[in-house]
């Protein structure tokens, strides 16, 4: 680690100006969190806009606290109304809800807010400690390693698209496609513009992010708006019991570097993380049973490892430049739009904006700790806000969040049909991120493709003529084939258990 | 529904093809290898077309079974409120640089929260369309900076 480095970061994340957008963005991020259905996606991507014309180092950590501040809130809504924000809330719902059935819920409330607190601060510690080997790593890269490296995270975050392979393959198969629209940069060769000037320059994913997000989002929640309104619970004191620290602690302990580990890997991210742990818990808990009846422990964990995933999530981005996850790919497309190129590069030529943001997690998981159990009870209120009335306006930031872009009324027609894309996407159970972050990275995954095929005079021997590339072909392989060879064995397994239940 | 339910594996088998004639028809380059910005788009519009045939099939297959959210899809006000969103939307794209930012948001928000929250909300949905249509124009015009018409 580069103390020097790490010591300029800390002084100026603690500018009174990088504290005020972290405390910003960690509730802006929470409000829009603890909306059902709205995730962390969901909320960097209607309040991009809110970062123009801002520096880009106040930009990222705003944009970073926005996305943390999501994954606290969206526990919110999964304890009072049973409703998770997004995937990685799922989890919260199982013992966090029936907590505040027995009227815990500010016991639940609090417990989620400092498990949290705790995953994040264990996956910043591991952050300062991996991210720097992992630059360095990434800075021996070439075009072939860089390729095969986009393809296994997106071979990843199909695989892992359980159930609904085909469908992620598609999705991502159309994000790699609409990535091709513009000029070749290589040649200058007009692609797909239909002579249409204004793709000239390529489909803006960020109209495309914050059409399926956004846009998508909101029609998808037309399809439950007039049905009748869940309960909001009574919240009650926020804070919990001696008893319940003791039963949570050590779930906590052992979920936030579990979830680190699993945010670190690519296409996994919080939703797995906080499953992985829920269950992992249940298995080694003495009362087993109390899992789903309001166990405190089964609360805890998830909480602690899907914020350290969020965290983790972030490390493939910043050090590789290579999303693993829906949001972070949303977050990368925000940062290049700021003229920022996360990658090890950053760690190398802009190391202040690199460790400014590493410090400002931990002021970030101090400010929203705080404000989720002294604030919670305001934040709440917006759970009492109607549907009918937020998703016009979530409408309208889409739409003033797309003319910042270009300033151009063309492209409110491009973020109609994307919106509209994106609710068939998820009416017929597509999952969106492949689109997204095959989107983001398709045009340089080609560049690096062609690259990488002239360097060897066009042969594809190039792509596994490292120990990493055969390393990196191996795992894609694997990745791909998994699913398969998993699905393939259940089935015999059912098909043995059968067969013995006849005879 | 049965219609419906193919619908999406139709556009998407429609969207592949197109990209796929498309392909071969990008101009070949004057610099380097003449093929080199075809390979690409090729190469994943005949992928992509396979995984939407192998899709259609799949849904072919399934076609009998009930799914909740087509049918959320297509029952009540619900495709009403997409059709009359997405055409205020291009209403909105319309009057945007002609009205102004300020006149068309109150206009578009209004528009939309009295189809969305109903008349009978007519107080909050006008309180809501002047008060956020001015908060966002003086937060992105005011504060950040931002043109707007």
């Amino acid at each position: 680690m580069d103390i020097n480095s790490f010591i300029n970061g800390l002084m100026t994340s603690l500018e009174p100006i990088n504290i005020m957008w972290v405390i910003i963005g960690g509730i802006l991020g929470t409000i829009v969190g603890m909306l059902p259905g709205l995730g962390p996606a969901t909320a960097v991507a209607v309040l991009i806009p809110v970062t123009f014309g801002m520096e880009p180092v106040s930009a990222i950590i705003l944009m970073a606290a926005i996305y943390y501040g999501a994954m606290y809130g969206g526990s919110r809504s999964s304890i009072l109304l049973n409703t998770p924000g997004d995937g990685s809330a799922i989890a919260a719902t199982f013992d966090g809800y029936p907590m505040a059935k027995k009227g815990q819920a500010g016991q639940a409330l609090a417990i989620s807010a400092v498990a949290s607190f705790i995953g994040g601060i264990m996956a910043v510690i591991g952050f300062i400690f991996l991210a720097m080997p992992l630059a360095d790593f990434a800075l021996k890269f070439g075009p072939a390693e860089y390729f095969l490296l986009m393809l296994l995270t997106l071979s990843a975050i199909v695989s892992l698209s359980l159930g609904r392979m085909v469908k992620g393959f598609i999705a991502m198969l159309l994000g790699l496609l609409l990535s091709t629209v513009g000029i070749d940069t290589q040649t200058g060769v007009y692609r797909f513009t239909m002579g249409v000037p204004h793709l000239s320059d390529g489909i803006d994913f960020l109209i495309v992010i914050i059409g399926v997000y956004a846009i998508g989002e909101v029609l998808y929640n037309f399809l439950t708006i007039d049905h009748e309104k869940k309960e909001k619970k009574e919240v009650g004191k926020i804070w919990f019991t001696k008893e319940q620290w003791k039963r949570s602690k050590w779930p906590i302990l052992r979920s936030g570097p579990l979830g680190f580990i699993i945010g670190v890997l690519p296409g996994a991210g919080g939703s797995i993380a906080s499953m992985i742990s829920y269950s992992t818990e249940k298995q080694i808990s003495k009362k087993p049973e109390e899992f789903g009846e309001g166990a405190v422990e089964g609360l805890a964990a998830p909480e602690s490892a899907n914020n350290a995933a969020s965290v983790g999530a972030m490390i493939p981005l910043l050090t590789m430049g290579i999303p693993g996850s829906g949001t972070t790919a949303v977050m990368l497309g925000a940062l290049i739009m700021l003229g920022l190129r996360p990658g090890p590069l950053l760690f190398e030529n802009q190391p202040e904006i690199a460790w400014t943001l590493i410090n400002s997690m931990f002021l970030g998981n101090i400010a929203l700790v705080i404000v989720n159990i002294l604030l919670v009870g305001l934040l709440i209120k917006i759970l009492d806000t109607p549907a009918k009335v937020l998703y016009p306006i979530i409408v309208l930031l889409a739409f003033i969040g797309t003319y910042t872009l270009s300033y151009n009324v063309i492209d409110f027609f491009l973020l109609l049909i994307f919106g509209v894309f994106g609710l068939f996407m998820k009416v017929f159970d597509f999952p969106i991120a492949p689109l997204v972050l095959a989107l983001i990275v398709g045009a340089d995954m080609e560049q690096n493709f062609r690259k990488a095929l002239l360097s060897s005079n066009g042969s594809l021997d190039i792509f596994v003529s490292t120990p990493v590339s055969i390393g990196l072909v191996i795992l894609t392989l694997i990745s791909l084939f998994y699913p398969l060879v998993i699905k393939a064995f259940k089935k015999k397994k059912s098909n043995n258990l059968d067969q013995s239940s006849t005879s | 529904m049965k219609a419906i339910k193919l619908a999406f594996p139709i556009v998407l088998l429609i969207i592949s093809g197109i990209f796929l004639i498309a392909s071969f028809n990008v101009p070949k380059a004057n610099l380097g290898n003449p093929n080199g910005p075809l390979y690409f788009p090729i190469g994943l519009s005949a992928l992509m077309l396979i995984f939407c045939i192998g899709y259609f099939f799949q849904e072919l297959k399934n076609l009998q079974k009930e799914d909740d959210y087509i049918r959320l899809l297509i029952a009540g006000r619900t495709p009403k409120l997409i059709l009359v969103t997405v055409l205020l939307g291009i209403g909105y794209a319309f009057i945007f640089e002609q009205t102004g930012f300020l006149i068309a948001t109150i206009l578009f928000l209004g528009a939309l929260l009295f189809f969305i929250n109903g008349v009978k909300k007519w107080k909050a949905n006008i309180i809501v369309s002047l008060c956020f249509s001015f908060i966002t124009w003086y937060a992105f015009s005011q504060l950040l900076g931002v043109s707007l018409p």
